[in-house]
């Protein structure tokens, strides 16, 4: 899965830079950085575009107060005779100064106590984050207010005491963000290499660190903002400095409501709100950038359950093979062609691939990684993650075209006809259900009619055929090895009786002998329930012990297709032939194992011609030129030029 | 054993425990948490330009091993000597000393190399850690010099990318280059080519042995997969449940294992040919955990061929031949077979 998404992904880019990428691609992050910026502005520049200057003393008459708004105080004149434009700009340079002051103050010992507090872990960790918790459950405002008052209401005693209150959630998150990052294979290669502590915490952990902090540190300021201004509405802001709370608190105090002034009242209200709207914004799109959430399982890929239009280039073609070889397939795939969407127009990752699979036959599906394999089963499940889509070919499954199916339809056969064992049994398996649960689950599903005892009677059967036993049906996923949890797979693929099995890379994080026992139990399960099954895999090992058939795939084609048997013996590719030779084989221990260099082609630069021929020893012109159609070979088929008749006496 | 050259790396009767986990329960009635021993008892030797591939399932304690040899954790009894130099017991000054002498390169090359860090800086992070080459200009030589042996060339065409830039046989070229640029005489590999496709991994094996033949760096691989590892290493040593069971030359392990569970491991490695579908031994059941050791030999409960006296002889690691040792009661295995136990 990640292979392909690789390959169809754009091409790499550094991740800080793909987070601002993301950054600027988030418009409502735009929009608040610009309201900071706004008032950051007119903070710097206050004495530039302020009519007054407020801290001027001025003579006041009676007359001067709670004015409203004129040509010469736009907004009115406040409780002092004073204009509350002035004041409105000046009180941004103390909103902002407390705003950035403390959530620096705030940010650096929540910063130290969770990269400590992560990096150390053992007592000093816990004691950390005990203090940490304590100061998270008692009411910051309380305890700002009780301070403020003790110590006396100062510009300066404002922002330590916030600054000092505000750092829990930073010190929360800057742990849990070093724990992670310290368990990182590249951590233990520092210190593998005998990197110091220091080493370590300023190369690896701290870059890592940053960024989420950068992203914090927004939302700590609009709170050490939001904190000041409630403090000073509630009489505790410095009473020599001019801010935004502080002239609500003035406003209110002073009769601008029974005057009716609300040019003095709104005004602050306003702008405490675009200053805490503006930077909330920001820190959320940081947080966004810095941080995405995966998207939606490609499982759930929305419109996946509407019926495929057959392009019109095929109507002709639509109808179900026939064959005259004994036993008709089950599966037929004819000339399936996969597209993904990308930024310079979609890329196609499976092209033209055609192939059938018989009941009670077991099928592999081989290649590099990238080279379409995963691809073609989910195009053919019709399961393609977003932004891919199949824009071609059918996919005939006893007698209906799979392609043509609408959601409902679909929803029914796949799992009764059709079913899938993936790689990471894990992350299929549901963590809080049972195993029993989920099988029933998936009985009931398709079959209304079914008891609930004969379900679970029925897990409790299928458990046993896969060697887990009705004894551990009722234990939860985590309590299994991952062994069992490939066989707990089996099981719920199993669950609905269906004609064939899709199993990709069924055994590719597993042991030998746990690998030895879960293809057994698929050979098995072939032969008992005459059951076609498709394996997904790398492992031509895995491949020769187990199929009867083999498609190699190589830049989403079918490069060769034959009988197991002649495949390993008579390889016609050079694709076939090299992958071969690259193989271990324990049967001759002494071969030195040959690579092939390169690797395969990126789906945005596929070879104009045969798209093997950048990596083949037997490449000649037309190989650059043309797209090798199949050949009949060995009894099989194979798509290289070698097998051309008109290229005879080729090597 | 009979050493040509003195041995690089001994290791003797090495002990890991961890303490065990122990029920609410348990802990209430004041039962002592019983130690979990991941390495129990292990011995071998490597000289300079050796393979020496360490085998076995998860849970065998293969990678704990590794992490004894480098000097990550410290070891509950036994000895790692290297050089002359007892791992284990060094002081942390030392032990960085002695880490420029073993390197370890990691199974994920994902993983293993941080996203931010050019390929420059990573190949050159331990020459800084270690303060070798401190001038820019002596820390290019060495680091073109790793990349080069790497076989990453040309090397300018890689100094300034990301690993994000490379393809993972790259990427593992680069973490082999970094653990080369201090010149080691060890390179303990964990698992350095199970996240490699097949067409890459030759490449990668070919270059660690390239490296331990021309270069006399000491190799111990450590794998789950016997087929990668039959081509290249010199020895095998195949664990089980923190002991070693079998060692010897490579050939002689292959072609005539003697204990079963080497046996059984070999008949299920996937042979390319599907003319040569064996009758697998297939085990069954899976590795039980080390904190509920069996009694005598700790592979009676899955022995194909366990006999009376397997649940209560621990069997010792014992010479069947001049260099193929394995730890076995079965006369076939060097074991006093079904012989009366001496009274006691």
């Amino acid at each position: 899965m990640t292979a392909m998404l690789e390959a169809t992904a754009p091409p790499a880019v550094e991740p800080s830079r793909r987070a601002w990428r993301r950054f600027l691609g988030h418009r409502i992050g735009l929009v608040g950085a610009a309201m900071l910026g706004i008032a950051l502005v007119i903070a710097v520049a206050a004495p530039l575009v302020a009519p007054y200057d407020p801290y001027e003393p001025v003579r006041v008459t009676i007359l001067d107060i709670y004015q409203p708004p004129s040509a010469a105080h736009p907004l009115g004149t406040d409780d002092g005779g004073n204009d509350v434009l002035s004041s409105l700009i000046y009180g941004a340079r103390v909103s902002l100064l407390v705003g950035f002051a403390a959530a620096a103050m705030a940010l650096l010992i929540g910063g130290v106590v969770g990269i400590v507090a992560g990096y150390r872990g053992g007592w000093i960790g816990s004691l950390l984050m005990r203090i940490t918790d304590f100061f998270l459950v008692i009411p910051d405002l309380a305890l700002q207010i009780v301070l403020v008052a003790i110590i006396g209401p100062s510009l300066g005693t404002i922002i330590v005491v916030i600054g000092a209150l505000g750092w829990t959630t930073t010190a929360r998150l800057v742990r849990s963000q070093t724990l992670t990052v310290r368990e990182r294979k590249y951590v233990l290669r520092a210190k593998a290499i005998g990197a110091g502590d220091v080493h370590v915490l300023r190369r690896h952990i701290v870059p890592a660190v940053l960024p989420l902090m950068l992203a914090n540190m927004v939302l700590v300021i609009s709170l050490a903002i939001l904190s000041e201004s409630t403090l000073a509405f509630l009489g505790l802001g410095d009473p020599t400095v001019i801010s935004w709370g502080q002239m609500l608190n003035f406003a209110f105090g002073r009769g601008a409501v029974s005057a009716g002034a609300w040019w003095a009242l709104l005004p602050p209200g306003f702008a405490i709100v675009w200053v805490v709207l503006g930077t909330t914004l920001l820190g959320t799109a940081l947080e966004d950038a810095l941080n995405p959430r995966p998207k939606r399982h490609h499982l759930e890929a929305p419109g996946s359950d509407v019926a495929i239009p057959v392009p019109a280039a095929h109507v002709a073609v639509a109808r179900p093979p026939t064959t005259t070889e004994a036993g008709a397939p089950i599966l037929s795939v004819r000339d399936l062609a996969i597209e993904f969407d990308a930024p310079g127009g979609p890329l196609r990752a499976v092209d033209g691939v055609s192939f059938d699979l018989r009941r009670g036959e077991t099928l592999g599906l081989v290649g590099e990684s990238g080279c379409g394999k995963t691809t073609t089963v989910l195009g053919v499940l019709r399961l393609l993650p977003p932004g891919g889509r199949v824009v071609g070919g059918q996919v005939w499954f006893d007698g209906e075209d799979l392609l043509a199916l609408d959601g409902r339809a679909l929803r029914s056969f796949r799992w009764t006809r059709l079913s899938l064992v993936f790689q990471g049994a894990m992350n299929a398996l549901n963590p809080v259900r049972t195993v029993e649960d989920q099988i029933t689950e998936a009985i009931r599903l398709h079959d209304p009619g079914a008891s609930r005892p004969a379900s679970s009677r029925r897990a409790g059967e299928l458990l046993e055929r896969v060697g887990i036993g009705k004894r551990r049906a009722r234990e939860y996923p985590h309590t299994y090895s991952g062994g069992m949890r490939q066989r707990a797979m089996i099981a719920l693929a199993l669950a609905c009786d269906p004609d064939v099995i899709v199993a990709d890379e069924p055994t590719t994080a597993l042991d030998v002998m746990i690998q030895a026992q879960i293809l057994e139990l698929l050979g098995g399960i072939a032969r008992d329930f005459g059951m076609g099954i498709i394996l997904v895999t790398h492992d031509l090992g895995v491949v020769a012990q187990t199929c009867d058939r083999v498609v190699v795939m190589y830049g989403g084609v079918v490069a060769e297709e034959n009988a197991a048997t002649r495949v390993f013996a008579e390889p016609q590719h050079p694709y076939t032939q090299q992958l071969l030779r690259s193989f271990p084989d324990l049967a001759h221990p002494d071969r030195p194992l040959r690579g092939i260099p390169g690797s395969p082609p990126r789906l945005d630069a596929m070879p104009a011609g045969c798209r093997f021929a950048p990596r083949c020893p037997h490449a000649f012109e037309r190989c650059a030129v043309e797209r090798p159609p199949d050949y009949p070979a060995a009894g099989g088929r194979a798509s290289c030029f070698l097998l051309d008749p008109a290229e005879e006496g080729r090597p | 054993m009979t050493a040509a050259s003195p041995p690089l790396l001994r290791v003797e009767d090495l002990v890991k425990a961890f303490p065990g986990r122990r029920s609410l329960a348990d802990a209430l009635r004041g039962t002592p948490a019983m130690p979990v021993r991941a390495v129990d008892g292990i011995s071998f030797e490597l000289r300079p330009g050796e393979i020496l591939a360490l085998v076995g399932e998860s849970g065998c304690g293969k990678t704990t091993t590794g992490n004894l040899l480098m000097g990550l954790e410290r070891p509950t009894s036994g000895r790692v000597v290297l050089n002359g130099e007892e791992v284990g017991r060094l002081s942390r000054g030392d032990l960085r000393r002695i880490r420029r002498q073993a390197q370890m390169v990691f199974q994920d090359p994902y993983e293993s190399l941080n996203p931010r860090m050019t390929v420059a800086e990573i190949v050159a992070e331990p020459l800084r850690v270690h303060g070798v080459a401190t001038s820019d200009a002596g820390a290019r030589v060495r680091v073109s010099a790793a990349l080069g042996a790497a076989g990453l060339t040309p090397v300018e065409a890689y100094l300034r990318r990301y690993p994000w830039e490379l393809s993972g046989g790259q990427r593992q070229r680069v973490v082999i280059a970094a653990a080369l640029a201090l010149e080691p005489a060890l390179l303990i590999a964990d698992e350095p080519v199970s996240m490699l496709d097949v067409s890459i991994r030759a490449e990668i094996l070919n270059l660690l042995a390239a490296l331990a033949h021309e270069r006399g760096i000491g190799v111990v691989m450590i794998t789950h997969d016997l087929s990668t590892v039959a081509a290249y290493a010199d020895r095998i040593a195949v664990m089980y449940l923190g002991r070693i069971v079998e060692q010897g030359p490579t050939r002689q392990v292959l072609h005539d294992p003697r204990h079963p569970y080497a046996q059984a491991l070999l008949s299920v490695v996937p042979v390319p040919d599907p003319q040569l579908r064996r009758p697998p031994v297939i085990l069954r059941g899976e590795t039980p955990d080390a904190s509920r050791m069996p009694s005598g030999c700790r592979f009676h409960p899955r022995c194909p061929k366990a006999f009376d006296r397997c649940p209560v002889v621990d069997p010792a690691l014992v010479m069947v031949d001049g260099t193929h040792a394995a730890a076995c009661l079965l006369p076939e295995a060097g074991g006093g077979g079904a012989e009366p136990t001496p009274s006691g």
